[in-house]
């Protein structure tokens, strides 16, 4: 079972435990550092510790995480190349198959049944545990199990996550040398005597960073929603942890607990939705959960299904007809017909006909099914900081900048938009329209603030809001391969620019404000570049990454809402945003990089990074330019990463988006052109717009800025988002707590205090019941017999002759019962 | 022969009997006690013998009776006087009520 | 008054009277000669009621032998004539009413009694009966001597009437006796007086 050839997909597995095994070592060699620690003297223990580096924090947490994180790369490399050997690139509907992708096989997707054997190759699982009934055909036993499930999406993915990790590993390297110090200053923290003074916390850091990739990349080749959700919250947790690393702050320490809990809001959601699908559809696994909801294309016959059936999700309703269930399929039924193991074309043959039975089939309520994956969504919501819970996203730049360039290109947001990717089949339009509309909320809101922000991370914070609800808005349209093309290309470029920050702040001497910097580009040269390479590829460049995967969505959402003309606003949205998103980029850069230095201190102890964190830089840079190439190049759909990612597109997406998909590839079509003049304009307007204000300085900022005072005031507050949930959430939460606190101080402690005295009062007056009554019984009674006794003894005189009398009065007494009983008798007789 | 009753004899059993329980009580002289017991012997025979007499069926019992009692009291003058030469002779005296070991 | 009623008044009374005397008296002396006429009065009775052979043992036993023992006691533990050997009025008074009260539940019993044998008197003439003989033949066992009777002691027809001698109790009484007068002597025998000199 574990040999390597047959089960190529073990490759994956093994580079997702290699970080689990560097955070055991790493946490290992911590305890034992700690347990070693002498406390004076020396002798085996000291040796030990002396070997261990001592006081002195090491640098091997560095090369065990980055060891670890890079084998897992070339692991993944190998996998990927390997996976693409085997499958090839193409869709593997063969009904579908159009393009040049002859190296297909197999279908690679979501068949059903039969093909499912042949997927073992890259797909396993074990049973962690069993729920319910194990032998019975009625109801079996339901699993949850812990597996793999490598296609396409998974293996790109996990080769992009690995790679970029391992970047940003090497980058921390150098980035957090400062923790290598036996006593670190943070001058943010202000005690009684100075700053806060404390030990290096480096081998720390990359512990956290090696379980944070673990807990990502387990959720990437996770086969079922369940082992999804564990290291969902596993990502949450070592958030948590990182942004908090320099706890010692507050603003660090809230921003952790602020995007902790933010995230909770989301799981409850998330929560749900596991629920509503462990019971109704009862399984966790993908591709059955897909098997149940969606229709499959033939039946376990090997016969075609109805036409127009085909991974659609059937709507109808159940009557009761003669004491049996019957579903009669319609377009706006309030039931959803759930698809057992084995299907029968007969039943099925002209859609479900009518009468047909269900006893074997499942139906659930549409509007369950809705809401479960607008469960799910929300917890992809919160992961992904789209509208509403953005919020905690920008606070999370009080971590190390490493992190926050973990967290926004290869970890923790991408894990909600993956999600949303690998569940799509499960997503009712309705559902979907939702995420569409929150995507383009989000993307719309993100820039605006972005505009007015003066730190370069919060810019670059709110920018990745803004390029994830594009790519949400992707998915929500239909544009399954769109929005998580975007996630790739914006993973390299938004690694890129944030390191390249990190690389500006390191070198500024951790000044973030954009204001205090400017000509830089001389002093740090390499850095500057490498961010204009990724400003011009968020910014939609053509040939860049970015202008691949961009165009895709609006190129999507352009075709969207020309065949729903209603939902316009999700083409203006965007279109808009590209050009504020080339804006807020420029104005980035033309800030920091170019014009008279602002703050003579800033600039001249600036300083051009280490090798360390530069080569990282270039290596991103240049996958910010070229990841997204195909030949040729300048075809914007001949994107082999494209063409990768839609060999694993579900056929849930052309089944539900047929219209849009059909107007996207005609031939000679004019959205695709369209879409991209359009987006285009946009950028060259917003980058003309900021080159004017901010390089040529035609306009003053501040003048604009007195200008439109409300509209300023509104972003620079963040649509007042904070506000609302303090108000809405926090200020409630805490009037409701004051209460409850007068209550229990009022009313829980009176009744208690109350309580405890009538039950002293009670005590005492058992006390006294117990002293006077019960002991005063017992006493009189012990008296009341010494007095007899005392009394009685006098009557022993000891005198023989007194006896005597006794004996005679007895006689006499014997006498008179005698008689009177013998009369008595007599009497009776 | 007579016109003397059953219960005239009887009567005087009674008195003798009556007689030495007070004499028993009322006696602080080992030796008044012992002549109480005496008695109340005598009382009961003269009861024993009236019965003999009165009733033919008891004509050898009540007579025969009366001889163990008598000789019953005989054995019992002689020990109760060895006991009370006995007492005399640990309490140097005859008053009963210096034997107050029995008292409470 | 036949001449039987004469005696038995007299010899009632000799008895009756010796014996309140016995308890009223407080010299011991003169309670030990009451005691004889008690006894003697007793003997008198028993003559009456046609017992010789008792009345004799009790002349014998009782006034010769008993009496003579106590007043060797009397004299042997005669203390001196100042000795107050008195109980007191109270302790005389609650005997009193005790002995008053005993003698009244006795003679109601005696008198409210229905006796088997009232109104049937025997024909026994203690002049011309004597029982002596008897009583010998029945202390040796002889069946003849005793009256057929049922072992209750009460004349039926209907059970059984046997004869029994009297050899078994009388060879207890005389070995009770013997037991007795040796346990006497062994009492009895001189010891040094506690307290005395040797």
């Amino acid at each position: 079972m574990w040999n390597i050839h047959e089960h190529p997909g073990l490759l994956y597995v093994i580079a997702t435990l290699l970080p689990l095994a560097s955070f055991v070592i790493l946490l290992l060699i911590g305890a034992l550092r700690n347990a070693a620690r002498p406390y004076g003297g020396n002798g085996f223990g000291a040796t030990l510790y002396w070997l261990f580096g001592g006081d002195q924090p090491v640098r091997i947490g560095a090369y065990v995480a980055t060891g670890a994180i890079a084998l897992s790369f070339i692991l993944s490399a190998t996998g990927l190349v390997w996976f693409l050997n085997d499958k090839g690139v193409g869709h593997h509907h063969d009904e579908v198959q159009t393009s040049g992708t002859e190296t297909e096989t197999k279908p690679a997707g979501h068949q059903h049944g039969h093909s499912h054997e042949a997927d073992h190759k890259w797909a396993d699982h074990v049973t962690w545990a069993r729920v319910g009934m194990l032998e019975t055909d009625v109801r079996p036993a339901v699993e949850l199990n812990l597996g793999y499930y490598i296609d396409h999406l998974a293996a790109v993915m996990f080769t992009m996550v690995t790679f970029v990790a391992m970047l940003i590993h090497l980058f921390s390297a150098g980035y957090m040398s400062e923790e290598l110090h036996q006593t670190v200053e943070d001058h943010q923290v202000h005690t009684e005597d100075g700053h806060l003074r404390r030990k290096g916390r480096y081998s720390r850091f990359f512990m956290y960073l090696s379980l944070f990739c673990f807990s990502m990349l387990n959720l990437i080749i996770a086969d079922n929603l369940f082992q999804v959700f564990i290291s969902w919250e596993l990502v949450g947790v070592c958030s948590y942890l990182l942004i908090g690393f320099y706890y010692e702050r507050q603003s660090a320490s809230n921003a952790a607990n602020k995007a902790f809990i933010t995230n909770r809001v989301g799981d409850a959601g998330f929560i749900l939705g596991l629920m509503l699908v462990w019971s109704f559809i009862g399984t966790f696994n993908f591709q059955e959960m897909f098997q149940r909801v969606r229709a499959p294309h033939m039946d376990s016959h090997g016969t075609a299904m109805p036409e127009g059936t085909a991974d659609r999700i059937i709507r109808g309703d159940v009557h009761d007809e003669k004491g049996r269930q019957v579903f009669h399929p319609s377009s706006d039924g309030s039931q959803v017909l759930l698809f057992p193991d084995h299907v029968h074309a007969e039943e099925l043959k002209e859609g479900p006909e009518p009468g047909t039975t269900i006893d074997d089939w499942g139906v659930m309520p549409y509007i369950l099914l809705t809401i479960a994956g607008l469960g799910i969504f929300t917890g992809c919501v919160g992961k992904s900081a789209q509208f509403p819970l953005q919020v905690w996203l920008p606070d999370a730049m009080e971590g190390p900048t490493p992190v926050s360039a973990l967290i926004h290109a290869a970890t923790m947001v991408a894990a909600g938009v993956y999600l949303v990717g690998r569940v799509f089949p499960l997503f009712t339009p309705e559902a979907l329209l939702v995420i569409a509309y929150v995507g383009a909320i989000t993307l719309f809101v993100a820039a605006t603030i972005a505009i007015v922000m003066n730190d370069i991370k919060k810019v670059l914070a709110y920018s990745t809001v803004s390029q994830l609800g594009y790519m949400m808005l992707g998915l929500g349209v239909g544009g399954w391969v769109a929005g998580l093309f975007h996630l790739f290309t914006h993973a390299f470029f938004k690694a890129l620019l944030f390191l390249g920050s990190g690389s500006v702040i390191y070198g500024c001497h951790h000044e973030q404000d954009m204001r205090k910097m400017g000509g830089l580009l001389k002093k740090m040269p390499i850095t500057g570049y490498t961010m204009l390479v990724g400003v011009l590829a968020i910014a939609g460049t053509p040939l860049f990454s970015g202008w691949y995967s961009k165009d895709a969505i609006i190129a999507q959402a352009l075709g969207f809402a020309s065949v729903n003309r209603q939902h316009l606003l999700l083409l203006i949205l965007p279109l808009a945003t590209a050009g504020i998103t080339c804006f807020y980029m420029f104005r980035m850069w033309f800030l920091t990089f170019l014009g008279k230095p602002k703050d003579d201190h800033v600039h001249e102890h600036a300083h051009e990074s280490p090798w360390l964190m530069t080569i990282p830089l270039i290596l991103l840079a240049a996958f910010s330019f070229f990841v997204a190439w195909g030949a040729p190049p300048w075809d914007a759909e001949a994107s082999f990463l494209g063409k990768l990612l839609h060999s694993s597109q579900p056929g849930a997406v052309s089944a539900d988006f047929k219209s849009v998909e059909e107007l996207l590839e005609e031939a000679g079509g004019w959205v695709h052109p369209t879409a991209g003049l359009l987006a285009l304009l946009a950028a060259i307007m917003g980058a003309l717009i900021a080159a004017l204000v901010y390089y040529y300085r035609l306009f003053d900022p501040a003048e604009t800025k007195e200008q439109f005072a409300s509209l300023y005031r509104l972003f620079d507050r963040k649509w007042y988002f904070d506000e609302v949930y303090s108000a809405a959430l926090v200020r409630p939460a805490l009037v409701v707590s004051h209460w409850a606190r007068n209550f229990d101080a009022r009313v829980i402690d009176w009744i208690i205090d109350n309580t405890a005295r009538t039950v002293v009062w009670i005590s005492k007056l058992d006390g006294k019941i117990d002293n006077g009554i019960v002991d005063g019984l017992v006493n009189v009674t012990a008296n009341a017999f010494y007095f007899i006794g005392t009394r009685l003894r006098r009557i022993q005189t000891g005198y023989i002759r007194n006896y005597v009398l006794f004996l005679v009065l007895a006689a006499i007494g014997i006498f008179a019962l005698l008689s009177y009983f013998w009369g008595w008798a007599s009497a009776q007789n | 022969m007579n016109d003397i009753s059953l219960q005239a004899f009887l009567l005087l059993g009674a008195l003798l009997f009556v007689c030495g329980a007070v004499c028993m009580a009322t006696k602080r002289n080992a030796i008044g006690i012992l002549m109480g017991v005496e008695l109340v012997l005598n009382g009961a025979n003269v009861n024993f013998v009236a019965f003999s007499y009165y009733n033919p069926t008891f004509r050898v019992e009540g007579q025969i009776f009366a001889l163990f009692v008598i000789v019953m009291a005989a054995a019992e003058a002689a020990i109760g006087l060895a006991i009370v030469l006995n007492f005399y002779n640990n309490h140097t005296s005859v008053d009963v009520d210096t034997a107050e070991e029995l008292k409470g | 008054m036949s001449f039987f009623t004469a005696l038995f008044y007299i010899a009632a009374a000799l008895t009756g009277l010796s014996a309140i005397m016995v308890v009223v008296t407080q010299n011991i002396v003169r309670a030990a000669a009451w005691l004889l006429f008690t006894l003697a009065g007793t003997a008198g009775v028993y003559f009456l009621l046609a017992a010789d052979f008792i009345g004799a043992a009790q002349l014998i036993v009782y006034v010769g032998g008993t009496l003579v023992l106590v007043v060797f006691g009397v004299m042997l533990t005669a203390q001196g004539p100042f000795v107050n050997l008195r109980t007191s009025i109270g302790e005389w008074a609650f005997s009193l009413i005790v002995g008053c009260g005993l003698y009244a539940t006795l003679a109601i019993s005696v008198l409210t009694t229905t006796w088997p044998s009232l109104g049937n008197e025997p024909e026994v003439n203690p002049a011309t009966s004597p029982t002596t003989a008897q009583l010998g033949q029945a202390l040796l066992g002889v069946p003849q001597a005793t009256p057929e009777a049922n072992m209750t002691g009460i004349a039926s027809a209907d059970h059984e009437r046997r004869r029994m001698g009297y050899l078994l109790p009388f060879e207890i009484v005389s070995v009770h006796l013997l037991v007795v007068l040796i346990g006497a002597a062994y009492l009895a025998r001189a010891k040094r007086r506690r307290g005395a000199p040797a």
